[in-house]
């Protein structure tokens, strides 16, 4: 029965939920659930797992690019016919996961892979650059301050040796978030790309009244810069704010909630790069990322400043950090201040906490480093 | 952004059909909204949150949260969901003449 219109309630299916996972398990995952003993990963991008029965699953793991048509995932399917029994699996980072149950069929497969170009590259395992979680940006989102995709796309043509290799010191997670509502993982990511404004809002008073619930816009801003207003329109005297733009820190946080705050502008939005967020519990705990470059441009199509940026860190990164280091616990080793010179990152008053709870922050000790990184 | 003509009103409205200027509502509009929500007949429950939702946004200029309006009108969520199928955002502030919800929605 098709969708009617004048009776919108009839036949209505609702609160089923998504279905079962178990229904779209492969045989073999299914048959050995609960039974795995050890895995390996025999090369970048694939896993091999044994299982207490002595069965053996193959992952071949590849790029994504998340934001994707339904002819790809069509072209993905087909690939899954071909040689998964038309099983497949998406990562938590917005890979894709082919699984096989025997190794002579691991080639074939990567053979199919490397037919489409360079449509599926085969990485993103051990210690690499897997995906870049990351936004809407321009692409479907009202607040942002950046693009997403293209962003992501600039700096994984950057990284892309480090997705089919493992020759970090351990996994970088990458994350990008097109405005400080931070969707996704940016908060607690090895380098974490994050849209950010530098002017306050714009109040379109003729509109705010119809548009905007005002004491929720007033309650949005976290630094208590918006105030009730009244002011003149068209000769009427209409309720609106007033913004103090010397306690607005352009958070965006007040255009969520009423459409009438517009503050998106072109010179002033750009990017801020936090890094030394981590969400593992392995060896340190997790971290939250700390911002180390206050601003860079938005230059689309391919962000040369921004993609430069994580790229030094990365190979910096790379280079000094022990083993088993997430880039923030190389960080809090070797000292930020040393972190900000070696990578050449100039340390700006931007980087000082002074929101609330920021005393915690600075140093309460006589313990530091001698730096170059202060200029 | 459009105009709406039912009866003998007209109405701006913006792309999701919420009203644009709060001061337009009448009985025009109720029935507009029922037209195009899929509500088959006005009752006196559905009166009731509207008037709720209209004394409340009067009052304190935003919408109530979803438990007042609950525990003011004595209507469940699931009631109001019943009275309006696309819930007490989409339905009941529309009809109500309140400004569209903002945030994460």
């Amino acid at each position: 029965m098709g969708y009617n219109p004048e009776k919108p309630m009839e036949g209505r299916i609702s609160d089923i939920g998504p279905r079962y996972y178990e229904e779209f398990h492969p045989p073999v995952i299914k048959a050995n659930k609960g039974k795995w003993l050890w895995h390996e990963i025999t090369q970048p991008g694939v896993l091999m797992h044994k299982s207490e029965t002595g069965d053996e699953v193959y992952t071949v793991r590849v790029g994504c690019a998340r934001l994707i048509s339904i002819e790809y995932i069509r072209e993905v399917c087909d690939i899954a016919d071909k040689h998964c029994d038309g099983y497949l699996r998406f990562t938590t980072r917005n890979n894709i996961e082919f699984m096989v149950d025997s190794k002579d069929k691991v080639q074939p497969l990567l053979d199919t892979l490397a037919s489409y170009g360079n449509s599926y590259p085969v990485g993103g395992t051990g210690a690499g650059v897997t995906n870049i979680v990351h936004t809407q940006g321009w692409v479907h989102c009202h607040t942002p301050a950046t693009d997403a995709s293209g962003v992501v796309k600039a700096v994984m043509d950057e990284l892309f040796e480090y997705f089919v290799t493992m020759s970090l010191p351990a996994q970088v997670r990458i994350a990008l978030a097109c405005c400080l509502n931070m969707c996704g993982a940016v908060h607690a990511s090895d380098i974490a790309i994050l849209g950010i404004h530098r002017k306050p809002p714009m109040i379109d008073h003729s509109r705010i009244t119809g548009v905007c619930e005002i004491p929720l816009a007033i309650a949005a801003c976290p630094t208590g810069a918006i105030k009730p207003a009244k002011t003149e329109v068209d000769g009427k005297e209409i309720k609106t704010v007033k913004v103090n733009n010397s306690r607005c820190m352009f958070c965006g946080n007040c255009y969520t909630m009423c459409p009438a705050m517009p503050l998106a502008d072109p010179d002033g939005d750009g990017i801020a790069i936090l890094v030394g967020g981590k969400i593992s519990n392995a060896r340190t705990m997790p971290s939250f990322s700390k911002m180390v470059i206050p601003w860079l441009p938005n230059t689309p199509p391919r962000w040369p400043e921004v993609v430069g940026a994580v790229k030094k860190i990365v190979e910096t990164y790379a280079a000094d950090a022990k083993k088993y280091e997430r880039v923030g616990d190389w960080a809090e080793r070797i000292g930020w201040e040393k972190f900000f010179e070696k990578c050449e990152i100039p340390f700006t008053d931007k980087s000082i906490d002074d929101y609330r709870l920021a005393y915690d922050t600075w140093r309460t000790s006589t313990q530091f480093k001698y730096t170059n990184a202060i200029k | 952004m459009p105009t709406i003509e039912h009866n003998a009103s007209s109405f701006e409205v913006d792309e999701d059909g919420f009203l644009l200027k709060g001061d337009d509502f009448n009985q025009d509009w109720v029935q507009y909204v029922q037209s195009v929500e899929g509500i088959p007949e006005l009752t006196d429950e559905h009166k009731k949150v509207i008037d709720a939702l209209q004394e409340y946004y009067k009052k304190n200029g935003i919408a109530p949260m979803v438990r007042i309006l609950s525990k003011t009108t004595g209507f469940p969520l699931k009631r109001i969901y019943e009275l309006f199928p696309s819930g007490p955002g989409k339905g009941a502030c529309k009809m109500a003449g309140l400004p569209k919800p903002t945030g994460c929605v």
